[in-house]
């Protein structure tokens, strides 16, 4: 049944669009990422106009970010200090990217510019997990556990001033990381259509060296914020926010997210 | 000098009356083509479910004689393209070469009775914009005003030769989305001068008012033309979301949040009580 898009302008099969919803939210409900970098590209090879696809996705991880944040605000288990001030970056990283992003769409680059920060992304993160997989299957191969400094060593970013503590996460560190990993995630929010957990986890855990339990719900905390923002400023700038595609995402996305959350309890960790 | 003016009077008459429909008489002389033509809708209105639009094109020819053709141009709502070449840059595809095209048709379709080339000359086809190759491209940014070879006047375009290829990548996109279709053969010739055509809207027709033209040819030149126009309006509730998302765009903003907002924290009350 094809259903008609009235920003995007185009029809498409409504159940097909339920069932991308289903299936990304279900993939996002395993492994706790947005699905942002799955939807977005798909729905532009859908047809969906890629500055349309970009801010309607944006929408869609507002839905999922706030039933994950709710969650971990029940257990406590987020550093709401370290999320205010990720979200002070994201939110100027989030104007700037919406500029960079009407000014890209009226030279006519923006599809270029999202599909080489897709593959950009996408190389490094995949390459990453590549080095991570084959380094554990080694080690399980040897049987030794992951070697760990005695000390850490000091980096640059100790030595950064206007530092400030973090009681939750057990840290006290210069504001000023977290507010350029704010701000970065902020403009691939605007620029691609993610809500960059997937950068934004690792950069927690191995820059900021935020404890492993607070990460997920900082992060979703953020994102929650940045992606919010970020749906209203496409709205009023760009006008390419469609709310009918956004609700049949989030309806499929919320549902998909609940099975893939139960499905987790089933498979094995790593 | 009265006798002149009445004669004068007289021919007047004479021509009004071979213009008029009752003809008996085999001697009279034949008359002048005329075209009458309609839609079966004048207006289309995109809803939620719209999945295109199938409509009739139907209408009579005053004058058809044997080896007669009728040619039906549709032409939608125009809107300024910019059309670009890929190139490979530094091993990149990057777009290059931005040719603004202003007010291109955002839907051409071309049906006739038989294929163009077999009853109408290249110079006429061109003149009227009747087929693929004839679509009308303009880009003012990339011409300009010269004399060449002593002629004051002449335009000439950067583009050059590659007009061509630029001509054929629009029709060829247009074309994956149904925008652009030709049916030689598409007008059908019922009996006396009656013809229909089968206009077809696909999914991603853009709104906006289209003009239907047809042409009557004879020995390769139209000589009766007749316009009738069709609107594409966005209805009910798509026309509603549109109107506010261009006329109050933060409004409609922060109503797509509270509305992710709300489905979110629905999805985490009900996972908690299951």
């Amino acid at each position: 049944m094809l259903i008609y898009l009235p920003i995007a302008e185009v029809s498409l099969n409504l159940f097909v669009l339920l069932a991308l919803g289903l299936g990304v939210g279900f993939l996002s409900g395993l492994f706790g990422v947005g699905g942002g970098f799955l939807m977005t590209p798909i729905l532009m090879f859908m047809g969906v106009p890629p500055a349309v696809a970009v801010s309607t996705q944006i929408n869609q991880i507002v839905a999922s970010s706030m039933s994950g944040a709710i969650a971990h605000f029940r257990r406590r288990s987020l550093d709401i200090k370290m999320g205010l001030i990720l979200i002070a970056g994201g939110a100027v990283g989030s104007v700037a990217g919406v500029q960079i992003f009407a000014l890209l769409q009226a030279t006519g680059q923006i599809d270029l510019v999202i599909a080489l920060c897709y593959v950009g992304f996408l190389g490094v993160i995949g390459s990453l997990m590549l080095y991570e997989s084959i380094g554990a299957i080694v080690r399980r191969s040897r049987n030794t556990a992951p070697r760990r400094p005695a000390r850490r060593k000091r980096t640059v970013i100790d030595a950064l001033p206007f530092k400030t503590r973090f009681a939750v996460s057990g840290l006290y560190m210069s504001v000023i990381p977290p507010l350029a990993l704010g701000f970065l995630v902020g403009v691939m929010a605007a620029l691609m259509g993610v809500g960059g957990g997937f950068i934004a986890v690792p950069a927690m855990i191995y820059l900021l060296r935020m404890p492993t339990n607070v990460v997920i719900g900082t992060s979703l905390f953020q994102i929650l914020f940045v992606t919010a923002l970020t749906t209203v400023l496409h709205a009023a700038q760009n006008q390419t926010v469609d709310i009918v595609l956004a609700a049949i995402l989030i309806v499929g996305g919320v549902v998909g997210a609940q099975i893939g959350a139960r499905y987790v309890a089933k498979v094995r960790a790593e | 000098m009265t006798a002149r003016l009445c004669l004068i009077a007289m021919l007047a008459a004479g021509l009004a009356g071979a213009g008029a429909p009752a003809r008996a008489q085999a001697e009279t002389p034949a008359p002048e083509p005329q075209i009458a033509a309609a839609l079966t809708e004048d207006v289309v209105e995109i809803r939620s479910n719209f999945a295109g639009a199938e409509m009739v094109l139907y209408g009579a020819a005053v004058g058809l004689t044997e080896g007669d053709d009728i040619a039906v141009v549709i032409r939608g709502p125009v809107r300024d393209l910019r059309v670009m070449r890929r190139q490979r840059v530094l091993g990149v595809w990057v777009n290059a070469d931005p040719v603004v095209f202003e007010e291109v048709a955002g839907y051409y379709a071309v049906a006739s009775t038989r294929p163009r080339a077999e009853f109408a000359t290249f110079s006429a086809l061109r003149r009227n914009r009747i087929g693929m190759e004839h679509v009308r491209l303009s880009a003012p940014e990339s011409e300009r005003i010269e004399t060449r070879f002593g002629v004051a006047g002449v335009v000439v375009s950067d583009i050059g030769a590659a007009i061509v290829d630029y001509r054929a990548a629009l029709v060829r996109n247009k074309a994956r989305d149904a925008l652009y279709v030709e049916a030689p053969g598409g007008v059908e010739i019922l009996e006396a001068g009656l013809f229909r055509a089968r206009v077809v809207l696909p999914p991603a027709t853009p709104t906006g008012v289209y003009d239907a033209d047809v042409y009557l040819f004879r020995d390769g030149l139209p000589i009766a033309v007749r316009r009738t126009s069709l609107e594409v309006v966005k209805g009910g509730t798509e026309r509603a979301i549109y109107d506010l998302a261009h006329e109050r765009p933060v409004a409609y903003g922060l109503l797509s949040v509270l509305f992710a907002v709300f489905a979110g924290w629905l999805a985490a009350f009900v996972m908690r009580r299951t």
